[in-house]
């Protein structure tokens, strides 16, 4: 609907921008929330008016809107804000010019005596004042011997330093006033933190009136935050626009509080939007940005969508070709955000990506000449089959799987480095599905030497190492901070921390005989005491079910891996998917590929669930999913920029060019020239991607970002392009000992006779999967036509300017 | 002292004024000839005073503040440490026994020991802070103090405007960027990383030079072949890291082809008694080849002390393995760095060259004023010293103080940020500027309110 409006708008108001919001016809009016249920006097909730188009809120109407409540012995409104009178059913309506809009509201629970609760209200209050901040007192050593935990996340411990401590001048019940926890901040009384909050504010009042109660202690049956709401959740806007935000909490008795004030909001996209600290959004740019908040540990995202302003037809975003639920969401996107994609690639780019994108290798130029040649409408389709059949996809993933868990002989002998490397192309060989490949790693025992995945065990040798890593490595997720206090960005508090942690307390290892040669077995008893509450916490994984104590026999990772490796577990299906995706596509659904945080939103929500699901349903054959994503129209764009797609780098509107991972460039180096690269102590002919260990000796791997296997982290490789690999291209030994190198393929055509035509041509394909065209075939004659004397070294310079052109070093 | 004049009265006939004929004698103890001053006059590598260039050194792993710059010999044992002060050539300045050579340059020299930070106590954190002057959020990268040089002044030469020796810092356990390079300003303006030892026999820079089988014919052709070659410009329009491959390229041409530029790395140019005052280590020869890359027109060259924390000798004590024991310092880290430091001090100073370069020393974090159970120092932001020489620095001052145990400021707290508007206006940059942030809004070179450390000037 959205867009008929706009195609009408478009073609009435020609050639000029598209005409703003305000003189649209049809907007509606809202007001946000949609309906409210106020239950305290305290918790006014504050009111949004939006625009809405089609059930899409299109911008906030912030001037001119009077409120009027059709009760006002019920709920009154000033200043924007509705505040509870007494129990009852009343409407609130608002009026901004001719229109209005209404919503119902239900006050309840007045009668209830009200009061400031610690764990929800004081603790917020805190952290909104900055008071239990890393930089203050949430300290690991506190500030001027007042310690309080970070953000909140110990509500019993910092009651006891509040009310207890410092002979009790902290909080003074019987003349609040004189309380050290609002002299100080209001700035009464000196205070190296400087003021915080004005006296009589809310923070201020909050305070006080809690302390004049008695300083009431938090209990057990506390109401606690269960889920936090931003309002609007999702707004399409323009640059320039102002957006407030609303963030309410949903509590365990079933009320709900306006905590805005108290969040933490944080933008996610500085190019797209600004947050300030009183939750209004400023639009600074097109594209997608999210708006998360974090309140008392929970977190929800608001989405911002900001169009594009380039004029685009809609027929632009009809799909040619899809088959797949995939391209149909991709283009909805597109739509959304006016972004035109770019048409389809050549079969050429389309036959070179694919070999590289699924193989790390270069299409042969027998293989690129066959498929130019050939005319059925179906041959990238049967090119896709038979690329995820071929052997070199094992050297790859096998390869890529390898970077993730670490196979590096720094860590791991010899014997037992192979042992893993085999068992993992073993694994990929046999196309294992994703979910018991993890399982088995997870679950791994016995001999190192004999069982592969084992060495997992080596390499992360105490429990909290064995929980971070298993949870980077197959949730995309760092829980890290976590170990120390909540975690800042996320959900995890530090109890399920150590939950999770306890699973691995006791995995062991005791040397066996000879050379790498560990055995991992589990003990039958032993678990990991949490520094904060000074004992073990109840084994359990993350967010899933805690081991019943009488289960707790045996092997407690089986009960990591059920919850882990299971199709219930959106995290694990979607952090493969979106590793699966950044490989061909070169920018993940979610960046980077390691940091799936419910403060870091995918660019696509729909697109990675909707892929998450194909891997799942496939039983998490990860071919299954490999193949989708080739043969989707999305992949098979064209890396041509169109003029309202060249700031586009989130939402694949065009493929995006990217500089070749280094093994796979130096092989493809080696398989343009036929000189295969030595590598110390591997037999002559084996291929980069085919080596099991990081720690070869190769200054171009190096040079070229390989990835050092030091950390479960994809940012240790790097396809940046720098000097030092410019030097090492014109200057270095790689290219030129292979150009120059004797039983070459220059050395090979002219044995057998080509012209110089047929060396053009040949070498266009090889290096470039294309013939040259005629322009270039004509200049490039001109500069080879020398002596016979000379003319393996103009060839060689000719393999040289392939072999250093963008063309040939970027995936295009 | 040598010093650079303005244009004096009388010249002799090939234009030496008669204060740089009587000065220039001194020079001949490192190796300073006269023809080589005054070349280096005439290619304004001896540049004017509001054209500064910079050498930051990063002491990674972090020295700890008492162990060093700020001694506190009242303290308990165990919090003192091992090490006692020593008096310097500065009479407000002492450091301790362990930094001798130090002690002699105190005068050139500026301590500041009231640093603090309140971001997470990890090494990459403080490399963010301590050379971008900010700490990365909300997916914001922000630049290099050397590369919003590059950026605001470009090259002054055909050497890149910012180089990083040996290399840039690899792991060191945080997992984040270490803020080494142009974050948002663009790749174009990172910096050149040597990416080799120049304390190894037969150091050169990797790949400066073409082999021997390719004379200038050949290079000549093999350029026109490559841009008849590499023509499909459509395809990278968009493209990034195809803009900077393009740059890379011609950076390096102009690399190869500057004779004077070669020479810059041409360690071997230097006689053995001067890389020996140096250190044969890797650092003090890094020191040394810095020095050289300033005279040959490079703006800003960062060096990293050390690489990682791992599996080295380090500055990072925590007492344990894999990290070095306060004993480790005491006999490696310490007389390496001392040897280097005041090499280069003395060097520069003999050239003429220190007015004009401004040599920081500056790292992550200070270190626990309690030593820890393994007989070393934690992390400790909370407190430390970093250090300036050079580039409008007046030598011999102490600006803000820690208290009793060196585990707080007391006087004069000073953040990171203020260490790089410090790098900035020694530069000559104007402070309030701005630079083009992500989609090229404009974004302050310094954030609004911070200002140099004046008591440093």
């Amino acid at each position: 609907m959205l867009f008929r409006l706009r195609f009408r708008a478009l073609s009435v108001a020609a050639a000029t921008a598209l005409a703003p919001l305000g003189a649209l016809a049809a907007g509606e009016l809202g007001i946000l929330p949609r309906e409210l249920n106020l239950f305290a006097r305290e918790f006014p909730q504050r009111l949004l008016v939006e625009e809405f188009e089609g059930g899409r809120a299109v911008g906030q109407v912030r001037d001119g809107v009077t409120f009027e409540s059709s009760d006002p012995s019920v709920v009154r409104v000033e200043d924007g804000q509705a505040y509870a009178v007494a129990n009852g059913r009343a409407k609130i309506i608002a009026r901004a010019g001719s229109r209005t809009a209404a919503i119902e509201v239900k006050v309840e629970g007045l009668e209830k005596p009200f009061r400031w609760s610690f764990r929800t209200h004081v603790e917020s209050v805190l952290t909104r004042a900055g008071c239990n901040s890393g930089a203050c007192h949430g300290a690991a050593a506190g500030k001027n011997g007042f310690k309080l935990s970070l953000r909140g996340y110990d509500p019993a411990g910092d009651f006891a330093v509040l009310t207890r401590q410092a002979l009790g001048r902290r909080v003074v019940p019987s003349d609040p006033g004189r309380s050290l926890v609002l002299t100080k901040p209001s700035g009464l009384i000196p205070h190296k933190g400087g003021k915080r909050f004005e006296a009589g504010s809310r923070e201020y009042e909050v305070l006080a009136q809690w302390i004049a109660a008695g300083t009431p202690a938090p209990r057990a049956d506390d109401a606690r935050v269960e889920s936090v709401e931003i309002l609007p959740a999702k707004a399409f806007l323009r640059p320039g626009g102002k957006q407030d935000l609303v963030v309410i909490a949903h509590l365990s008795d079933g009320r709900s509080e306006d905590v805005t004030r108290w969040t933490k909001l944080a933008g996610t996209n500085a190019s797209v939007l600004q947050i300030d600290e009183n939750g209004t959004v400023t639009v600074l740019g097109s594209g997608e940005g999210a708006v998360t908040a974090w309140y008392q540990s929970r977190i929800a995202v608001a989405r911002v969508t900001v169009p594009f302003e380039t004029q685009v037809p809609r027929e632009a975003f009809a799909l040619h070709s899809s088959r797949s639920e995939i391209d149909r969401i991709v283009a909805t996107k597109l739509q959304e955000l006016n972004i035109p994609p770019s048409p389809a690639c050549t079969d050429a780019e389309f036959i070179r990506r694919s070999t590289i994108d699924t193989l790390g290798i270069l299409p042969t130029p027998a293989e690129v000449k066959t498929f130019l040649a050939d005319a059925s409408p179906d041959k990238r389709d049967r090119w896709i089959e038979a690329l995820l059949a071929r052997p070199e996809y094992q050297d790859y993933w096998a390869y890529k799987w390898s970077d993730l868990l670490l196979v590096n002989s720094e860590k791991l002998r010899s014997p037992a480095l192979w042992s893993f490397y085999t068992w993992i192309r073993n694994q990929v060989a046999a196309n294992t599905p994703w979910d018991r490949f993890v399982r088995a790693i997870v679950t791994a025992k016995g001999s190192t030497l004999e069982n592969g995945a084992a060495n997992f065990f080596v390499l992360h040798e105490d429990p909290t190492d064995m929980a971070e890593t298993t949870s980077l490595a197959f949730l995309g997720m760092s829980v890290g901070c976590a170990r120390c206090h909540n975690h800042p960005m996320e959900k995890w508090t530090n109890d399920q921390y150590y939950a999770f942690a306890n699973l691995f307390a006791r995995v062991r290892a005791k040397d066996g005989a000879g050379d790498g040669h560990r055995t991992i077995y589990i003990a039958d008893s032993g678990d990991l005491v949490q520094p904060l509450r000074g004992r073990p916490q109840p084994p359990r994984p993350l967010d899933g079910e805690a081991i019943a104590s009488d289960a707790d026999t045996g092997d407690r990772r089986e009960a990591l891996a059920e919850w882990l490796c299971s199709a219930g577990n959106p995290l694990f299906a979607r952090s493969i998917t979106n590793r699966v995706w950044a490989n061909f596509l070169g920018v993940g659904l979610v960046e980077n590929v390691d940091d799936l945080r419910a403060t870091n939103p995918p660019s696509n929500d729909e697109l990675l669930a909707a892929a998450s699901r194909i891997l799942v349903e496939s039983g998490f054959d990860l071919k299954a999913l490999q193949r989708e994503i080739l043969r989707s129209e999305t992949y098979q764009r064209s890396s041509q920029p169109l003029p309202g797609n060249a700031a586009d780098r989130r939402f694949y509107s065009r493929y995006y060019p990217r500089r070749i991972m280094a093994e796979a460039l130096l092989d493809a180096i080696s398989q343009v020239t036929s000189v295969p690269t030595d590598f110390p102590g591997y037999p002559a002919g084996w291929r980069a991607l085919q080596l099991p260990d990081s720690n070869v000796a190769s200054y171009f791997l190096k040079s070229f970002g390989r990835a050092e296997r030091h950390l479960t982290c994809e940012c240790e490789r790097t396809a940046t392009p720098s000097m030092s690999q410019a030097l090492h291209i014109s200057n270095g030994d790689t290219l030129n000992q292979k150009l120059s190198a004797a039983g070459n393929r220059i050395d090979r055509m002219q044995k057998d006779g080509l012209s110089d035509a047929q060396v053009i041509e040949e070498a266009y394909l090889a290096a470039l999967s294309r013939p040259p065209t005629p322009e270039q075939e004509a200049k490039l004659l001109q500069l080879l036509a020398v002596g016979p004397a000379e003319r393996r070294q103009a060839i060689e310079d000719l393999f040289w300017s392939l072999l250093s052109s963008k063309e040939f070093l970027f995936n295009h | 002292m040598l010093q650079i004049t303005g244009d004096g009265s009388a010249r002799t006939c090939d234009g030496l004024t008669r204060r740089d004929f009587l000065q220039v004698g001194a020079l001949g103890a490192l190796g300073m000839t006269l023809p080589r001053w005054q070349a280096l006059r005439a290619a304004g590598a001896v540049a004017p005073e509001n054209d500064r260039s910079c050498i930051l050194i990063f002491n990674l792993g972090a020295p700890s503040q008492i162990d060093t710059f700020d001694p506190k010999p009242d303290a308990p044992l165990e919090i003192r440490g091992p090490f006692r002060p020593i008096k310097t050539s500065s009479p407000d300045i002492q450091v301790t026994e362990i930094l001798p050579l130090h002690a002699k340059l105190a005068d050139k020299f500026s301590l500041v020991r009231s640093m603090f930070h309140t971001a997470a106590a990890v090494h990459d954190t403080g490399h963010q802070m301590m050379q971008t002057g900010r700490l990365f959020q909300g997916g914001l990268i922000t630049p290099h103090a050397g590369c919003a040089l590059s950026y605001l002044k470009g090259r002054r030469s055909d050497l890149p405007a910012h180089v990083v020796l040996p290399e840039p810092m690899g792991n060191t356990g945080g997992g984040l960027p270490h803020g080494q390079d142009a974050g948002f300003l663009g790749k174009a303006h990172d910096p050149f990383a040597l990416m080799a030892d120049p304390s190894k026999p037969n150091f050169k820079v990797p790949d400066l030079l073409p082999p021997d089988s390719l004379g200038e014919a050949r290079l000549d052709r093999r350029r026109k072949l490559r841009s008849v070659v590499d023509d499909a410009v459509k395809v990278f329009e968009a493209s990034e890291n195809a803009q900077l491959l393009d740059e890379n390229f011609q950076s390096a041409f102009r690399l190869m082809t500057s004779k004077d530029a070669r020479d810059a790395f041409e360690l071997s140019k230097e006689s053995q008694s001067v890389r020996e005052r140096y250190g044969m280590s890797r650092f003090g020869q890094c020191c040394l080849l810095a020095r050289r890359l300033i005279e040959s027109g490079v703006r800003f060259v960062t060096i990293n002390t050390f690489i990682t924390v791992f599996d080295e000798i380090t500055w990072d004590i925590h007492g344990s393995k894999p990290f070095t024991s306060i004993e480790g310092m005491r006999d490696i880290v310490a007389p390496m760095y001392d040897q280097a430091y005041s090499a280069l001090i003395e060097d520069l100073d003999q050239r003429g060259m220190l007015p004009n370069t401004l040599v920081g020393c500056v790292s992550e974090f200070g270190r626990t004023p309690r030593i820890n159970p393994a007989g070393g120092r934690d992390h400790w932001p909370q407190c430390w010293t970093t250090y300036f020489a050079g580039g409008g620095i007046q030598g011999g001052r102490v600006v803000g103080r820690s208290d009793e145990i060196g585990a707080y400021p007391a006087e004069r707290p000073v953040e990171p940020s203020e260490v790089v508007a410090t790098v900035f206006h020694s530069l000559g940059l104007n402070l309030e500027q701005t630079i083009p942030g992500p989609q090229s809004r404009p974004f302050p070179l310094v954030d609004f309110g911070v200002h140099e450390i004046k008591e440093l000037f």
